[in-house]
């Protein structure tokens, strides 16, 4: 076996456009403003854009406010949904005198039969009632337009309902392209006492080339780029209880970061990559959360490879556009609403047009006044969301000709499972790496 | 602070659109029916009396701050707790909802308050 063989083997390039600017929050100036702000934003937007779809859907309808409706008179409204949930821990509940029907321990599902759901513009609010809205499907947050007319007993009677859809998706030029490789991972939680450092080596190695005889080493020269997204590190709850920190706690407390960072080297010096906060990563609560410091990884921010991102994150990537989350916002639909699989909450936001509904309502945000940074004005090529039980991944169809990689990546430090997407068709497989040494 | 209805008058003055009030001053003493709070200083503490020494009533009157707060309570801009009035026209003029060029006009022109009525009070 030749040690030095003839040609040496270059990496494919790809054009990279950061698309972050509307999550960063810098800018921003806090003046004591509420969320309503962030909801009147929400509520316009939407409501432009829905308004501009209702002719296509119900032409002859009159459209009216809440405080117009009038019993019997069938129209159409906008608005945002509000679902009211029994068991959804409320701080007054701590407060409250006799121990109601809520659990002390805390379900992972808050829904319960007797929800329900109400819509509300800046006029008033309205209960909604008649089956063809969901209340297991809908969440608080939503905007959308609604066709019935108000019952004697005050609550407006759904017949049908009109989501945004799928947004208008630019479309690629088809050129011929040749096979390039994006690699997806989430969850290391380095620092975990159960994650095995030699998996992610693993990884490392393989897409830098470390690894394999020249067939393997030419597979890992199309992989362009790697995308980290979310929960790099974990640090153990022992150390964060609030209390001052002994010497030798505050080495501790660093350990994952320098692992994280040595990695993340040997990565950068092959590689452009992107590294997006989670919800265990030291970066603020709030989403949009913003990029990881770079103090954090004094070795990889020497390379100009190294990219650390916001969550949620949008990029181009040889113009195809990516976004995604840590899955912050599919695990907050999780809790209050139900599907199938984690897919089907997916599409729900893109359909839905918004990154994350939930927001400011259940999930933490950052009182924006004049804008709503998770609304989805252009549809994305490729849309993940990380930290997931498990690896799916579909392809959905829109009605104007939109075409969308659904993709949710598994946890690495359970699974050893990271993700590769082949740019030129769109589609996905699993990479899985497994240290069990057979006997 | 025992300020009871009848003494809210005092302080928001109501004026109907339309009228051509000339605005009367409250320098009326109070009558007999404010007997419980005749003489004390409830409704004009001492800490508002302004610098030059006369009573801080006028700033319901200013007819520049009538037409901003009808801006302020314009639902269709939105609300206007927890941003400034400029903020907010601003905001609306971006978002295509076309608010009157004269707001921008007055706010720029400064000897008007930035923020909307309830800015610190609620």
């Amino acid at each position: 076996m030749e040690v030095d063989s003839q040609e040496q083997l270059q990496r494919k390039q790809s054009t990279y456009l950061s698309l972050d600017e509307n999550f960063e929050i810098q800018k921003e100036v806090y003046r004591g403003q509420q969320y309503s702000q962030i909801y009147f934003a929400r509520l316009h937007m939407m409501r432009t854009l829905l308004y501009s779809l209702v002719p296509n859907w119900k032409s002859h309808l009159p459209v009216c406010t809440v405080l117009e409706l009038k019993e019997g008179k069938e129209c159409i409204i906008f608005g945002t949904l509000y679902k009211h949930m029994k068991l959804k821990p409320c701080i007054l509940d701590e407060y409250s005198k006799e121990r109601s029907v809520a659990p002390l321990i805390k379900p992972h599902n808050f829904m319960h039969q007797d929800d329900y759901l109400v819509l509300e513009d800046e006029s008033g609010r309205v209960k909604l009632g008649g089956t063809k809205l969901s209340t297991s499907v809908y969440v608080t947050g939503v905007v959308v337009a609604l066709h019935g007319k108000e019952t004697s007993a005050g609550a407006f009677f759904v017949e049908d309902v009109l989501e945004a859809g799928l947004p208008p998706q630019i479309k690629r030029p088809l050129k011929s392209r040749e096979d390039k490789y994006v690699v997806f991972v989430s969850g290391l939680s380095i620092g975990r006492s159960s994650s095995n450092p030699l998996q992610f080596q693993l990884l490392v190695d393989h897409i830098t080339g470390h690894l394999g005889d020249e067939e393997e080493q030419g597979l890992a020269a199309e992989i362009v780029h790697l995308v980290i997204v979310g929960n790099s590190v974990e640090i153990s709850r022992g150390l964060l209880n609030g209390q001052n920190l002994a010497s030798k706690d505050q080495s501790r407390l660093c350990e994952p970061f320098k692992e994280l960072d040595i990695l993340l080297t040997q990565i950068a010096a092959s590689l452009p990559l992107d590294i997006m906060p989670g919800s265990s990563d030291p970066a603020n609560f709030a989403l949009p959360q913003q990029p990881l410091n770079r103090c954090l990884f004094p070795g990889s921010t020497t390379y100009n490879t190294f990219r650390s991102c916001t969550n949620p994150h949008c990029f181009e990537l040889d113009s195809i556009r990516f976004l995604g989350t840590s899955g912050q916002n599919i695990d907050d639909l999780t809790k209050y609403s139900e599907a199938k699989d984690k897919l089907d909450f997916l599409e729900r936001t893109l359909r839905w047009r918004h990154l994350a509904p939930t927001a400011p309502n259940t999930l933490g945000c950052y009182p924006f006044t004049d804008r709503d940074p998770f609304l989805i004005d252009s549809c994305p090529d490729v849309y993940f969301v990380g930290n997931q039980e498990k690896y799916e991944t579909c392809l959905l169809k829109g009605l104007e000709g939109q075409l969308v990689r659904l993709i949710c990546i598994p946890r690495f430090c359970e699974t050893g499972v990271a993700v590769v997407l082949n740019m030129r068709n769109l589609e996905c497989h699993a990479l899985t790496f497994g240290t069990q040494i057979s006997s | 602070m025992a300020t009871t209805s009848k003494n809210m008058n005092v302080f928001y003055r109501q004026k109907k659109n339309g009228t051509t009030s000339t605005g009367k001053k409250s320098t009326k003493s109070p009558s007999p029916k404010h007997a419980a709070t005749f003489g004390s200083e409830i409704t004009q503490p001492p800490a508002l009396v302004s610098h030059g020494g006369s009573l801080d009533l006028k700033d319901d009157f200013d007819e520049q701050e009538q037409v901003l707060r009808q801006f302020d309570m314009n639902m269709a801009y939105g609300p206007c707790m927890g941003i400034t009035r400029l903020d907010r026209w601003e905001r609306a003029q971006r978002t295509g909802l076309n608010p009157p060029k004269e707001i921008e006009s007055l706010l720029k022109g400064g000897k008007v308050k930035l923020e909307s009525l309830f800015d610190g009070r609620v």
